[in-house]
């Protein structure tokens, strides 16, 4: 069973009398726990497949399953409702909010969910397992680019969601640090079961990925396991 | 726990936002305390000739002094239960002093009176003078604070002025009792037997008179009772009787009075309150004005809060909750300022007859606090609408 299922999804939007086609038809399934890499060119349409997977866009057409739950039928508030349990976030420039500091960053999420009482725990677990147990208390200003990306994961995975989506991850560090959050996506994925997107122009980082989906002008050009080059079915 | 970090974000501008409320509020509280003053005073005057119906000397007859045989015949009047005389001077004869109520008034009136009157006279010290008993005075709370008087001491009725003539006269009182506080007129009156007034009104009549008339048989005023719980409207009635079967007398009607006492509270409230409102909206409007900031600054706040799961009315709720506790500490401020000055001037700083200027009161205390949160709520409804209905999309990726 798909744990996330686009079905001709598609957005346009209108820009005076000139339509722009920024999904166009798109279909694809992404099983539990797999690791993509959504590569392509500025304007390939990969942000705004993001947005649709987070809910945080309406399709104009098409339908979108997120464990097996049509989003197109679903309101404003659920939409919320699904993206604080199913979906999280992780973006280029981290987005963490200076007044609060590395725990409060990761239970910021759980604000939003009702039964949140383990929140705690698990936010501390997970600070625990992206490196940052000793750098708990401190505010984001206080954090390397690298350690406020960790924060930003852990926060994306303390509601315990089935998809992760991340926005170039790895945009705003160095290579080396790159690595180092790449290899904890990786753990994370392998541990956790959990489905992890990933938009990025690194040619590197996209190859660390298993599947790699390739976006032209709103289409998907290729799908294929990487080092297998076996066209995903 | 956030909401207060957002708003100790920026120092200074929140400081500037609370004092704009503080400000209101703080306007808001003494001038209401003002006017709360003024009207517990008023409210007396209500109660006092909403109960009773005064007995005066007719129009156009200069000396305000009738015959006490009237009381007589008001008596016969259908719906009178009671009439009493009464005779009232001016305690500080020749002094000018501004006073916001009653000056210090001498009031010779009949034990018995007590028991028909709205307003309940209650003791602190001493008891009720003796109706037989010559040479006694009650006095209200702010007299007896304005002369240091207690039960025991003597006080001389009419005092003297600096500047009195050779011929002044008065006469020493022995203090058997003092009121509690009533807020309006008797805390200001020294309460005399009527032959005590009677003589006081003899004192006070020209040398050229003074031994043709015999003071016992005249009285300045005659208050008439019906039995308890009259209405208004029957006590109109009954002065309209008065004034038709008893000549020499005009009775005038309470609905008049308790009219005029009403409209002149209204327009004082209304004058006094205003003001107060007007420095509130000010504040108001420099709430908005801060919550569209921090609204401007916070959109990738918003947009991240939508991300994670936050909906349209939990964005909507965090910045009404920072308006309205911007709102509840301004609110708390200028009522702790006002009521701070409120204190220091009615202990400190009393008017010159003793008497208080403010009062606080428990509406004025839920006025004060509520409106100012109130304010702040509404203040914060346009600002968190905007927030609320931000496109995530947008609000992410704006720099």
């Amino acid at each position: 069973m798909a744990n996330v299922r686009l079905v001709d999804l598609t957005k346009h939007y209108k820009r005076g009398s000139e339509v722009i086609r920024a999904l166009d038809g798109v279909t694809l399934d992404i099983e539990k726990g797999e690791f993509i890499a959504v590569v392509g060119r500025s304007g390939s349409g990969k942000t705004t497949m993001l947005d649709l997977l987070g809910l945080l866009l309406k399709p104009t057409s098409g339908s979108l399953f997120i464990d097996d739950i049509d989003t197109a039928k679903l309101g404003d508030s659920e939409r919320a409702r699904m993206r604080a349990h199913r979906v999280g976030f992780v973006f280029q420039e981290y987005n963490l909010l200076s007044g609060l500091n590395v725990l409060e960053n990761v239970m910021l999420p759980l604000r939003y969910v009702k039964n949140g009482k383990d929140g705690r725990a698990r936010a501390n677990e997970l600070i625990d397992r992206v490196g940052l147990s000793d750098r708990i208390k401190h505010r984001p200003a206080e954090l390397s680019g690298g350690q406020m990306q960790r924060v930003a994961i852990a926060r994306s995975m303390v509601n315990a969601p089935s998809l992760i989506l991340l926005d170039e991850p790895t945009g705003a560090v160095d290579t080396e640090t790159a690595q180092q959050l790449v290899d904890l996506l990786k753990r994370l994925n392998r541990e956790d079961q959990v489905t992890i997107l990933l938009v990025t122009h690194d040619v590197d980082i996209a190859g660390e990925a298993r599947r790699q989906i390739r976006l032209k002008d709103g289409k998907v050009l290729t799908d294929e396991r990487v080092g297998e080059g076996i066209p995903v079915a | 726990m956030e909401t207060i970090r957002n708003i100790t974000r920026h120092k200074l501008r929140s400081f500037l936002t609370i004092s704009g409320i503080t400000i209101g509020v703080l306007a808001l509280t003494t001038l209401g305390a003002f006017a709360e003053n003024f009207n517990a005073l008023l409210d007396g005057g209500v109660a006092y000739f909403g109960s009773s119906i005064q007995v005066g000397a007719p129009d156009g007859q200069s000396a305000p002094i009738i015959p006490i045989s009237k009381i007589d015949e008001i008596k016969k009047v259908e719906g009178v239960a009671a009439a009493f005389p009464g005779y009232s001077f001016t305690a500080k004869p020749g002094q000018l002093s501004f006073s916001f109520g009653v000056g210090d008034t001498i009031q010779a009136s009949d034990p018995a009176e007590a028991d028909y009157g709205a307003i309940r006279l209650t003791y602190a010290q001493g008891h009720a003078i003796d109706a037989g008993s010559q040479g006694q005075v009650v006095l209200g709370t702010t007299i007896a604070k304005e002369f240091n008087k207690r039960v025991g001491d003597s006080i001389d009725l009419p005092v003297k002025p600096p500047d009195a003539k050779p011929d002044f006269v008065n006469h020493s009182f022995k203090v058997v009792g003092i009121l509690n506080r009533t807020r309006t007129a008797p805390d200001n009156f020294a309460y005399i037997n009527i032959a005590d007034g009677q003589m006081l009104l003899q004192d006070s009549l020209p040398d050229a008179i003074k031994s043709s008339i015999d003071v016992s048989q005249i009285t300045q005023g005659i208050a008439v009772y019906a039995k308890p719980g009259t209405s208004l409207a029957e006590l109109d009635k009954i002065a309209d009787r008065i004034n038709g079967q008893v000549p020499g007398v005009k009775a005038i009607r309470p609905s008049t009075l308790v009219d005029a006492f009403k409209q002149f509270g209204t327009f004082f409230t209304g004058i006094t309150t205003a003001a107060a409102f007007i420095a509130l909206v000010v504040g108001g409007l420099s709430v908005i004005n801060t919550m569209f900031m921090a609204v401007a600054e916070r959109v990738r706040e918003i947009g991240l809060k939508k991300a994670v799961g936050a909906t349209t009315s939990d964005i909507l709720s965090e910045f009404l909750i920072e308006a309205t506790l911007i709102g509840l500490l301004g609110g708390l401020l200028g009522y702790g300022l006002g009521v701070a000055i409120v204190v220091i001037r009615n202990v400190f700083f009393p008017a010159a007859d003793g008497s208080t200027l403010f009062l606080i009161t428990p509406t004025l205390t839920a006025i004060a606090i509520g409106f100012a949160t109130v304010l702040g709520a509404a203040a914060g409804v346009l600002p968190a609408w905007r927030a609320a209905r931000l496109d995530p999309v947008i609000a992410l990726r704006n720099e």
